[in-house]
């Protein structure tokens, strides 16, 4: 799963749409939509094994929901916005990276003004 | 209206004259400065521009956090500095037309037209309000709609 601007493709939003359709993994999307956590903060207020909890975020990384940083020994967990974004409105998702974009080419162009 | 006769329009008046903008648009030393957008970046070796009607415009966003990246494979279909740029993206079909509008004054008006959105989309809106009915989901989306959620 592409994380920035690439329009979904249907199989892609399946995915998606499935990975959102269980309680479990719609709770550590709403948690990791307040921040960053690591899987054993994840778990934490599950009744089930991490290895259960393990396997849920399996589901929401391979749908492109959830990605796991490569750095560090706790690997912590990060809700991918823009794959959000793209379920929900690709078009808003690429208005939103042009304006993001062009910002990037303004303070680029300040540079040259100002190298 | 469906997407297919969708057109997507971004306006931007930028700070610079129409030649550097253009040539921002179609350098690869510049393009690695700023086409990726937040969270992302385009290194400077993965952007290849052979600036010819016909010819290739390949990028790379790499994402900062994981590194996962989003190759964009277009072809241009018009090359007219410093007034007009336009490419299709090979893998979805999605036409971009940049025109650049000499305001006079340093700056330039910058307009891209999309259209030919991807057939993918096009069911987004049912697919929304499935989401949308789900708990807990509603303000998290709300706050992606508005922005805030964006990183």
């Amino acid at each position: 799963m592409s994380p920035v601007l690439a329009p979904p493709r249907p199989d892609e939003l399946d995915a998606m749409f499935a990975a959102l359709a269980d309680p479990t993994r719609r709770e550590i999307v709403a948690r990791l939509s307040h921040g960053d956590a690591t899987l054993t903060d994840l778990a934490q207020p599950f009744p089930m094994s991490l290895q259960a909890v393990s396997q849920h975020l399996g589901v929401l990384e391979r749908a492109g929901l959830v990605s796991r940083s490569r750095a560090g020994r706790q690997r912590p967990c990060r809700l991918e916005t823009r794959a959000l974004d793209a379920a929900v409105g690709w078009i808003e998702a690429n208005t939103r990276a042009w304006t993001e974009r062009f910002d990037k080419l303004d303070a680029h162009l300040r540079t040259l003004e100002h190298p | 209206m469906t997407a297919d006769q969708q057109e997507l329009l971004f306006h931007r008046v930028v700070g610079a004259a129409p030649d550097l903008v253009f040539a921002c648009l179609t350098d690869p030393d510049h393009l690695t400065a700023f086409w990726g957008p937040k969270g992302t970046t385009s290194p400077r070796e993965s952007i290849e521009v052979d600036l010819r009607a016909g010819g290739v415009f390949t990028t790379l966003m790499v994402s900062d956090h994981d590194g996962s990246s989003y190759r964009m494979r277009a072809v241009y279909d018009e090359v007219d500095p410093p007034r007009r740029l336009a490419w299709t993206d090979v893998d979805t079909g999605l036409h971009t037309t940049v025109t650049f509008e000499d305001l006079g004054d340093g700056r330039t008006g910058v307009d891209i037209r999309q259209t030919h959105l991807p057939p993918g989309i096009r069911t987004q809106e049912a697919q929304a309000g499935f989401l949308s009915s789900l708990d807990r989901f509603d303000d998290h989306l709300a706050d992606i709609a508005s922005g805030r959620a964006s990183r």
